[in-house]
This record gives C-alpha cells, structure tokens and sequence, in this order.
C-alpha cells in the first residue's frame, strides 16, 4: 500500500496547490475593492480547505488506487472559475460555494453508491430511460421553464436545474454499454466503398436515435450547443467503439445534414451563424455580447488588467457562458492558457485511464465521459472566441451554474472509480481474475 | 479501442490548439485594436475611477479638474468643467457612456499618467504614493475666449485666435456652444438624454464650427488667391491695371460674375484688394486657371490641419484639380472665394497667420505644455511647421494690401482699426445659398512685427442679416480680440 499513500500524499499536495491559488486569487479581488483583506477570508478557506479534504479523503477511503492529478486540477478549475465569479456578481458568489459543496457531495455518494463500474453496465436500458426522461422534462408544461431564450429548466419549488446535465451522464452509461455489446457487429461486415468499410444499414439504429436526440434538443429546446455536443459525442463513442472511421463520416454528414436544415428553418439558428460571421455591423444588439467577449479578451492582452481592476462585468452572462473572455481581461493570456492547460490535462487524464482500463465498458464510458468535458470546453470557448458560432454550454468546472457542476463533479467521480479499478486489475493476484473477466 | 481513444485524445489536442492560436491572435496580434475600438468603452471606465488631472487656460484658468465624490455610483471621481459651454468644444468631456472626446481624449494619457515623460519624471515618487497624474496647459487664453465670445454675443459663428509664430491657438469658440458637464454625468441616462437632445437639436451646439463646419470663405479669399497670383508672377502689386468694369463676363456661360452693390472698379492688384474688387479677382482667377488649385493646396486647403484634438478639424475644399478647362466659371468664381471653395474658420485664421509668418503656416495646438501634479513642467508641445504657401516676399506684399484694407480711407475693413496698433485684414462678404450672407474678417496685428492673427466668421449676417458686410458685422469683433491679445 506504498504505491497508494504516496499517491495520495501527491494528491493532497497539488490540491492544496490548487486552494493555494483560489485564496490568493480571492484575496487579489477582495484588495481591488477595498484595500484591507475581507474579514471572512478565514472562513472562506477554512471552507475551501475543508471541501477539498472531504473529496480527497473520500478517495483515500474509497477509490485509494485512483489518479492522483485529477482531482487536484479540478480544483484548479473550479477555483479559478470561483475567484472570477466572485470578482462579478457576490450573490453568485455565495450560491457557487454552495454549488460546489454540492457537487463535491455528489463526488463522495457517486463514490460511494458505484462500487463497481460494472454495476452501471447492467442496468442500461434504466440509465436510458432516465435519461430520456431527462431530455423531455423541460418540454413538459407545468414543471419545464424557458431561462435566456432556451428550454433547458426545470423548476420544483424554488429549485431550477437542467436534466439535460445529468441526460449526458445517463445516456453515455447506456451507450457505453449498448456499443460494447454490439461492437462485434457493428465494426464487421458491410460493404466497402474505396478505402471506407461502411457499415450494414441496420446497424446504423443507435446513430440515427442519438441524431434525433440531437434534432429534438435542438428543435425544442433551441439549445444548439447541447445537440452539438451530445451528437460529437455519440459520434466518437460509436467511433471509440468500432474504430470505423466510416461512422465519423456517416456522423458528420448526418450532423450537416441537420444543422443545414435548421439554418434554413429556424431564425435563432441563423442568428447565430451571422453574428459569428460578422458580429461588428450588429455590435450595439446581437452581437453585442460576442463583441463585448472580443473586448475583454484584447483589453485583457498577455498579462491581463489584473484580478478585480478589468470591466469584465460589461459582458452579459459573464458568470456563465463567457466566463472565460472575464478570465482573458483580467487574467490575460497566461490565464486563458493555464485555464486551457488544465481542461487539456484534465482530458488527458481521462483518457488516460480509458486506454487503461481493461474492460471494455470501463473503456468506452471513461471515453465518452472525457469526450464530454472535451467537447463541452472546445464548444464554449471556441464560442466566445469566435472560432465557431456562439453557443451557450458551460465551461466545466469554471462555469457558474448548479447542475453542470454537479454533474461535472460526478463524472469526476466516475472516472476515478475506473482509474482505481484499473490499478486493481494490474496488482499482481488479482490482475488474473481481472483479466479472465474479460477475456472469460 | 485505445487506438481509437488516442486519436480522439489528439482530435481534442488539435482542438485546443486552434483555441490557443485564437486567443493569441485576440490577446496579442489584434489585442490593441480590440482595447481601443470607440465601441469598447473599458479605457473610460477604468479612467473613471483613477484621479484625473486638471486641464488649465495659459492665464492660469482651470477649465477641467476631478473631484473625488462618493454619489452612490461606482466612481470615486467626478470630472467638473466650470466653464461649461465657454471652452467645451476644445476640452471636450471625459464620458464613460459616449466615450471621450476633444482634449480630454488627445490628452487622455497624460491627464491619468500614462504618458511616458510623466511616468519617467513621476519613478521616484512611486514609492511615495503621489500623485501621479498630468495638467494639461492650455495654449487658449480665458480672456482672449471670454473676448470672443462676448463679442459674437447672439450671434452664430466662429472666432479663432492664432500665435503667428507658433501656430498656438490663442482662442476658438463658436457660437452656439454644448454644455459638457451633463455629459460627463456619472449616470448614463442624465448622458444619453442629453447627448440626444444635442443630436437632434437644428443649431447643432454639439457641432464645433470653427475647425469642423466649412463656409464660403468669400473675399478673404482674395488673400489666397493674391499671394498664388503674386507667387507665380502673373501680376505684382501695381501692374497690370484691371480693367474698370461692373461685371466680368464668364467663359463657358451667359453669366457674369458682378462687383458688390453693383459698383465699378479696377486698377491694379493692390488698388482692387482694398476695395475688394471682384472682377479684378475673378479675372485672376480665370488666368491662374489649374495652377490654382495646387496653389490652394500650398495653403492647406484640400488638407487636414494636424490638430490635437478629436474629432480632429475638417479639411477645407476648393475646385477639383485639372477641371479649368471642364469649368472655367468656377474657377472665377474660386478667385473670389465663392464657387467650389469652403473653408473652416481655423483654416483661415491659418492662412491669415501664415502671411503674418513670412508665408509659413505652423501646426495648429491648443495645448501647450504638460505638467506633473507639483507644477513642473514635464514636456513643451513643440512647435512645427505645416506648409509653406510663398515666399517671404510675397508674404511681405499682401500683408502690405491687407493694411491698406484696414488703414486707408477707401478700405472695407476698417471697423478692425485699433488706436496705436497697425492692422492688416480681409473682409468678406459671402454668398450663402437662399439667405443672408456670411460676414467674415481675416486680419493679424501688429502688421510690423505680427504677433496674433485672428478669423472671425458671423452667419448669416449675424444680428443685421442681409445688410450685413464683413466690414461692418466681423471687423469690430476681430479688433476686439485683437486688443484684448495685444493687451490693450
């Protein structure tokens, strides 16, 4: 258990490199306000410190083998995002520490409840139903809720969330599941046109029901970055899958396809694509938040204003969608890097541990749970820098917003559950039934 | 599968490569273009919470300065302009809502600190924690603006006082003048109500006349159109003689071009600018024909004077270039300031100074020195040369006939005469389409050794209308800046 404690120890240790960063962070924003340090700093990280220790005792106690940087760098990213929404809005401030401590009690009852990873496999067609539940409850009358345009809600009481958070969760269970069931028949056979192998028409069911899901949300919801995300998503796992790059290509036709014809049939889409294509003719009022993104990133230049003395409040939604282009103004490119620098090894981390897991579905579902803070990342940010049309996810972890955190913090979970089986699987003695598992 | 894996790993990688070349075309390659767009109004923002020094006349009259306020908003500092409407079309406004103009934005680095001498003469009070902003010195004087506003009274129009040598605005005002202290309110309805209400108003008091609205220049013209004539050697002083006529019969068309009040006259150059002989000077227009234009050009005209502020002054315009032998009328019509020709007062007073200058016209400035928060002088504007229109000689002949406009008996200009002081000026009388006509005087004093020249324009005949001369509406308006300049 040398190899575990020392794992451990390095855990504690960037994770308190990580709080370090979010106090000084936090104290820089309090001193550009007022020049004495706020009298509840204590308390803040004495919070700080104690959600931290909470999650990294949880995996010392329940998932001991487990990496040893994911959960340090997702402190760094919540952290950095923290300090920036403090430094926007107090009141969101307060209900992101809330959040967050939230999230991190779904990491511990994630880590808790999925012993096994196979335990999730079995129960397929329940995660898909839930999950489809998930992506319809918003359209319901009486409970659904439209907030900035978009069907995402669902309000009970005082409480607003977005299943659609939890939906990407589920219905990657039941597709990690489903494809490793059916990879054998799904990446044989076909005819073969050139170089591509194309697969049986049959087989193209799954990717053809997600591509719906896609339209749905999309439709419905007029929520174009989810159905861009879910749809790469499947897309990629189906390719993780079958390694055919045959149904990448199917995929992306079948994504063009779509969103061609919602260009052509609904205005908000089209909105989208010409403010992206020029934002400065409608600079006072549709583009108004993208040029607003622009500003702050060019006012912010390398080094950035400096926490707390930029004017990142000018841009709408900066708490949520455009929490970055807030950290490009006051914390420059060196913050937009460290930012990207972490989501990259974040994703790096993920798929590290689906390359070594052993079974295939622990394989597949680390893939599509990495894929989603991957894409999810590459669809905001890419969004608000104007590489490709706006559309309002959020950034994992950096993010303001209640249900992305604690899903993200359960996927946390998730992929530390099957880092620790992994390293379980390669201890000598038990790698053999491990192994027979899977090959058996 | 990992096969697969990795190369989605690598997909993302790619992924957020194209991120990073994105943010480093926004944070470094375009990043100064983004922070200064007029339509990214963080610069003012972040201004408005930093002290801000004071904008002060060169007699020693503070026209802007920030206090510090505590008014429920955001902003420590409140920029105050106590004499509103006298110097707001130089001065400008600080706005965080409509973003800065005039001074207060040429200025801006220097009135916060940024400004590079200031920071280098402010390093060893770093530590310190003084005071580290600038006080722009104003080269415009309080009395010298106060004068010319007082002598416009109700009247629209212009006044703009030169330092011949320097090129240093001594005043400019127009009339009707903006208030701009609404406009550096510190809430954003009180601004855009107001700035509205300028925007729609007809007399447009957010409008800077004197460097940013042209006019018909008329007679005063005949200053220009004399020194190119007299530069090229197609006339001198005293010969040839004009022929004594009461119109001039125009190439190309049934039009004339007529003498004022329908009178006679002629003789040579000198005889003809006193009294403003047209035909005279439309006939020398016709003979300078496309060696006008670029004569105009020597001038300025058809350029835009470099002066430091923003929105910066217009550029005076005269005929197309090559377009004699399309439009010959015109370019009689140009020899009298009519036709084709529009001109900023500033761009007058200008012309007026560079023949007080010996033909060389200077940089115009309405600041003159910046200086630390203790009263130091940080850095001088320097001045410069523009454009030289003509020779010193040259120069020395009109200025001779401008006297004479003024001083003989029989000259137009005469209401300019100043007990003690020799004056030389240019009326002008201009035709403004359907109305009455603009009065204007160029003049500078004194003629010996030329110290301040000035432009006054009245539109539309000011208080009397279409009885209205330059002689009699804006001479006696010039004579008083002028005195008041000389300290008389």
């Amino acid at each position: 258990m040398n190899a575990t404690s020392r794992r451990r120890n390095v855990e504690l240790r960037l994770g308190l490199v990580a709080v370090a960063i979010t106090t000084f962070g936090y104290v820089l924003v309090q001193l550009a306000e007022k020049p004495k340090l706020p009298a509840d700093l204590w308390l803040f990280l004495a919070g700080m410190i104690i959600l931290y220790v909470v999650a990294h005792y949880a995996i010392r106690r329940l998932a001991p083998l487990a990496d040893p940087v994911l959960l340090p760098i997702v402190a760094f990213l919540n952290g950095i995002g923290f300090v920036t929404i403090s430094r926007l809005d107090r009141d969101l401030a307060r209900s992101q520490a809330g959040w967050t401590a939230a999230g991190v009690a779904m990491f511990v009852v994630t880590l808790i409840v999925v012993r096994r990873v196979r335990t999730l496999e079995r129960y397929r067609y329940t995660f898909l139903f839930l999950g489809l539940i998930a992506v319809v409850l918003p359209l319901l009358p009486g409970i659904g809720k439209t907030i900035n345009g978009a069907r995402l809600w669902v309000g009970i009481g005082p409480i607003n969330f977005q299943p659609g958070e939890a939906a990407k969760v589920l219905l990657v269970i039941f597709f990690a599941a489903y494809l490793v069931d059916k990879r054998e028949l799904l990446s044989s056979g076909g005819r073969r046109l050139g170089r591509l192998l194309l697969p049986d028409p049959k087989h193209l069911g799954p990717l053809l029901l997600a591509w719906a899901v896609s339209i749905v949300i999309m439709v419905r919801q007029k929520d174009l970055g989810s159905a861009l995300l879910f749809f790469a998503l499947f897309s990629s796992m189906l390719y993780v899958a079958t390694e055919r790059a045959a149904y990448l290509l199917f995929g992306l036709v079948l994504f063009l396809g779509g969103a061609m014809i919602s260009y052509r049939l609904f205005d908000h889409v089209q909105t989208r694509v010409s403010t992206w294509i020029d934002p400065w003719s409608v600079a006072q009022d549709k583009g108004f938040q993208i040029v607003q993104s622009m500003f702050a990133f060019g006012t912010g230049g390398f080094t950035g204003t400096g926490l707390g003395l930029g004017n990142p409040q000018q841009i709408p939604n900066a708490a949520t969608d455009f929490v970055f282009s807030a950290i490009g103004e006051e914390l420059g490119l060196i913050g937009t890097v460290a930012v990207l620098a972490g989501i990259l090894l974040l994703v790096g981390c993920g798929y590290r541990i689906a390359v070594q897991a052993t079974r295939p579905f622990s394989k597949l579902f680390a893939a599509g749970l990495t894929t989603i803070i991957g894409i999810q990342s590459f669809v905001i940010i890419g969004g608000v820098t104007r590489v490709i049309p706006l559309t309002g996810v959020t950034l994992p972890f950096v993010s303001y917003g209640g249900s992305s955190l604690v899903a993200n913090f359960g996927i946390a979970a998730l992929l530390l559950r099957i880092s620790d089986d992994n390293a379980r699987a390669a201890m000598p003695g038990r790698a053999s039934a491990a192994a027979s598992a899977v090959h058996g | 599968m990992d096969r697969a894996i990795r190369r989605v790993g690598v997909a993302v990688i790619v992924l957020v490569l194209v991120l990073v070349a994105q943010l480093t075309y926004l944070q470094v390659i375009d990043a100064d273009h983004l922070a200064n767009d007029p339509r990214n109004t963080r610069g003012a923002l972040r201004d408005a919470n930093r002290p801000r020094g004071p904008i002060v006349t060169a007699d020693g009259v503070v026209v802007a300065s920030s206090a510090e306020v505590n008014d429920g908003t955001d902003f420590k500092y409140q920029r105050q302009y106590p004499n509103g409407p006298l110097f707001s079309q130089v001065v400008g406004y600080q706005s965080f809502v409509i973003g800065n103009s005039g001074l207060e934005k040429t200025y801006n680095d220097a009135l916060v600190g940024r400004d590079t001498a200031l920071q280098l003469k402010n390093l060893p009070d770093l530590v310190s924690g003084k005071d580290g902003t600038g006080t722009v010195v104003l080269s415009l004087r309080d009395d010298l603006q106060r004068a010319a506003a007082e002598g416009l009274g109700f009247q629209r129009g212009s006044v703009v006082a030169l330092d011949v040598r320097t090129g240093a605005v001594l005043a400019m005002y127009s009339n009707p003048a903006y208030d701009n202290q609404p406009l550096a309110d510190h809430d954003t309805k009180t601004v855009q109500d107001y700035f509205r209400g300028l925007v729609a108003n007809p007399d447009k008091p957010d409008l800077p006349r004197a460097y940013r609205e042209f006019y018909p220049p008329g007679s005063t013209f005949k200053t220009v159109t004399a020194s190119v004539a007299l530069e090229l050697g197609i006339a001198t002083p005293d010969a040839p003689s004009y022929p004594v006529l009461r119109e001039l019969d125009l190439p190309q068309t049934d039009n004339t071009l007529q003498n004022f009040g329908g009178k006679s006259c002629g003789g040579t150059l000198a005889q003809s600018f006193t009294v403003s002989c047209n035909t005279t000077f439309g006939q020398l227009g016709l003979d300078l024909g496309d060696m006008f234009v670029p004569g105009m050009n020597r001038f300025g005209i058809g350029a835009v004077p470099p002066i430091d502020l923003s929105p910066g002054a217009v550029a005076s315009i005269g005929p197309r270039p090559g377009s004699f032998t399309d439009n010959q009328p015109l370019f009689a019509f140009a020899g009298i300031g009519q036709g084709d020709v529009a001109t900023t007062p500033l761009q007058m007073a200008m012309v007026a100074a560079g023949i007080a200058n010996g033909g060389v016209l200077m940089k115009p400035h309405v600041a003159s020195e910046i200086r630390d928060a203790s009263g130091d002088l940080v850095r001088r504007i320097a001045p410069g040369e523009w454009r030289t229109a003509m020779s010193p000689g040259t120069a020395q002949a009109v200025a001779a006939m401008m006297v004479t406009v003024v001083e003989s008996p029989n000259g137009t200009g005469t209401a300019a005469r100043i007990p003690g002081v020799t004056v030389a000026g240019k009326t002008g009388t201009a035709q403004a389409d359907g109305g009455d006509p603009h009065a204007w005087f160029i003049g500078f004093a004194p003629a010996e050794a030329p110290q301040i020249a000035v432009a006054v324009l009245v539109e539309r005949g000011g208080s009397i209308g279409s009885e209205a001369t330059g002689g009699r509406v804006a001479a006696p308006i010039a004579a008083r800046v002028l005195r008041k300049a000389l300290g008389l």
